[in-house]
């Protein structure tokens, strides 16, 4: 489908977005490069510096200092990797359970479509935010706990829409010529129907990393993300709520990468829902 | 007709009934396979092990599983959700202080998230064909990728901490007194006279209610927008231009009226979700409802609790998902025929 994509990259929405989240990706990739300072670092003889452009700022910490006098830029780029961590990692395994779940009820259809049906219908009248923080409690925190939970709370979002997407790509010709010709019910799942689901997937996994970025920053900004040695978004912003009034830029800061991160994705899958044109049942959140 | 309603609503109600079996047990089981011991929590660390056996004995942690499910459902169906912990509170009392608290906040964030919403589609709608279209239709996402808990800092720090021209931490001003009537604290104090409590209760609700409003209304835009759209292509539309109707009269008249439908539906579904958003922005401002009793509970592993809370949480949105379809159903005379 060389088609579709290039109409994709031709989209500004799409390159915008695609720069944004590249930004981010390369800051998580090349953290330990990029960072002026250990993020762990503590300069207790500088707490709470102002951004190095403002009164009384430090010109060696850029974006000034956090209430122990750790580097807010370093943190910022090493929280950049746990959010990008998390946002990959749990909207592939979520796409995993739910593509997989969704494909075979809606190839199947009957009794295991019915079966599949029912434990979305139950899964989601857990509120998903309810849903993670007791997950969280069972869990415990960690990186991969946070994965782990966001995968378990999130996989029926793309079961729910990718069933119906199944359902209508199975009714195609073929479909059923491909199952004429001695096809496996597995080959043809695998080699007809997913390919034609495909669009529909990438579209899904990319606004459901806008919400992993969220959900991982609400679990560590109530304390129940990653462990304390770790570095994310949500935290830092839990411990600058405590000193806003000494320093406003500590809260900002960290608000403005989440936000960015999850505009970027956002932008992202609403640029290929356009150009890949597929329908999509629900809206993004 | 007020008949069939109340009887379509009672079918719908009745039909949670099973999910909700299925998602009690669920939670049950999950909470209870956590390496917490509850006996040993509610004890004093120097309790001995024979203590502590005799305690879990005493709240039925020996039995099996099954059975310890159907006590805590039959207590539950009594409104017995068993002890608080940590609080040594009975859970259920807890639950049913705090309920109301946020019950007003999330009713007065959807009228708002509504307001917003509504507002926003047609302007995004009159817009279209513009120069702004473009604009406006990327200013759109980027306000659905602001979520409610950072519209809850952002609006903290800007007319909290900056601005200082609104509260931002509690319910009400610490001096003034809470009246408990019926525990939504707006009607209570309008019922007891106190014009000054009302005030403070109002002033300590607008920013919670707006952050929430804020982060769910530009889905209900979107989507107004996209069915403004799809309504335009219809017969009836071309017709009332035939009839020489002002734009004005046909959107506001005959198009807002069947765009609302599909927006009704997606509102429905985001006071769903709105009603869990309502603990973040709770932790946010301290505001003294569910969502906080649910992180402390979280924090301090507070197992009776966090049941309570969870289940709570789950009926709030079965039914406020079963009404939205029974409204939907009612407002849509294509389906009340079979």
């Amino acid at each position: 489908m060389p088609d579709p994509l290039a109409r994709s990259l031709r989209s500004p929405r799409v390159l915008i977005a695609l720069g944004l989240a590249l930004c981010i990706a390369i800051c998580a990739l090349f953290a330990g490069a990029l960072a002026p300072h250990n993020p762990a670092e503590q300069n207790l003889l500088a707490i709470l510096a102002p951004p190095a452009w403002a009164h009384g700022g430090d010109p060696s910490f850029l974006l000034g200092t956090d209430s122990l006098g750790r580097d807010v830029l370093s943190r910022l780029i090493y929280g950049a990797r746990t959010a990008m961590i998390v946002a990959f990692c749990a909207s592939i395994g979520a796409m995993i359970i739910g593509a997989i779940l969704a494909h075979i009820a809606g190839y199947f259809g009957g009794a295991v479509d019915w079966i599949i049906g029912r434990l979305v219908d139950v899964w989601m009248s857990f509120p998903p935010v309810i849903l993670s923080l007791i997950l969280m409690v069972g869990l415990g925190v960690g990186l991969d706990r946070v994965i782990l939970a966001i995968v378990l709370v999130d996989w029926t979002r793309f079961c729910r829409v990718l069933r119906s997407e199944v359902l209508i790509v199975t009714r195609h010709d073929y479909v059923a010529a491909a199952r004429l010709l001695g096809f496996t019910h597995w080959q043809t799942i695998i080699r007809e129907v997913f390919p034609a689901t495909l669009p529909l997937l990438i579209t899904l996994i990319s606004l459901e990393m806008a919400i992993a970025v969220v959900v991982e920053a609400i679990l560590s900004f109530v304390g129940l993300g990653v462990g304390a040695n770790e570095v994310a978004w949500g935290q830092m912003i839990a411990d600058a709520r405590q000193y806003v009034y000494q320093s406003p830029w500590n809260l900002l800061l960290p608000m403005l990468c989440i936000f960015l991160a999850v505009a970027a994705f956002n932008l992202l899958g609403d640029g290929l829902r356009r150009t890949l044109d597929v329908r999509l049942a629900e809206t993004g959140r | 007709m007020i008949a069939t309603v109340a009887k379509l609503i009672a079918c719908r109600l009745l039909a949670a009934i099973p999910i909700l079996l299925v998602v009690s047990a669920l939670l049950f089981c999950v909470l209870r396979f956590l390496p917490i011991d509850p006996a040993a929590m509610s004890l004093p660390p120097n309790a001995t092990i024979e203590e502590v056996e005799a305690q879990r004995h005493q709240m039925g942690l020996d039995r099996p599983l099954p059975e310890q499910y159907l006590i805590w459902l039959k207590g539950a169906l009594h409104g017995d959700f068993g002890r608080s912990i940590a609080l040594r509170r009975e859970a259920g009392a807890l639950v049913a202080n705090t309920l109301p608290v946020t019950i007003q906040l999330a009713v007065a964030a959807m009228v708002l998230a509504a307001i917003f919403g509504v507002g926003g589609g047609l302007l995004l709608f009159h817009l279209r064909g513009t120069l702004f279209e473009t604009a406006a239709d990327f200013v759109s996402i980027l306000l659905l990728s602001i979520p409610e808990f950072l519209w809850g800092l952002i609006l903290l720090f800007v007319f909290g901490v900056t601005l200082r021209v609104l509260p931002f931490t509690g319910e009400v001003a610490p001096n003034l007194p809470i009246p408990h009537i019926t525990g939504f604290l707006l009607l209570d104090s309008f019922l007891v006279g106190r014009v000054d409590v009302f005030a403070s209760a109002v002033a300590h609700l607008i920013l919670p209610a707006l952050a929430l409003g804020l982060a769910f209304s530009p889905a209900i835009m979107r989507v107004l927008r996209s069915s403004l759209f799809d309504v335009y292509h219809e017969d009836y539309i071309q017709q009332a231009r035939l009839r020489g109707l002002s734009e004005r009269q046909i959107l506001l008249g005959h198009a807002f009226k069947n765009a609302s439908l599909p927006t009704l539906t997606l509102a429905g579904v985001q006071f769903g979700i709105l009603f869990s958003g309502t603990l973040l922005v709770e932790v946010i401002y301290s505001y003294p409802g569910m969502g906080n009793l649910m992180v402390d509970a979280v924090r301090n592993a507070d197992l009776p609790l966090i049941q309570a809370i969870g289940l709570t949480y789950c009926v709030v949105v079965l039914i406020i998902n079963t009404l939205v379809d029974s409204l939907y159903v009612v407002l849509n005379p294509k389906l009340r025929v079979r």
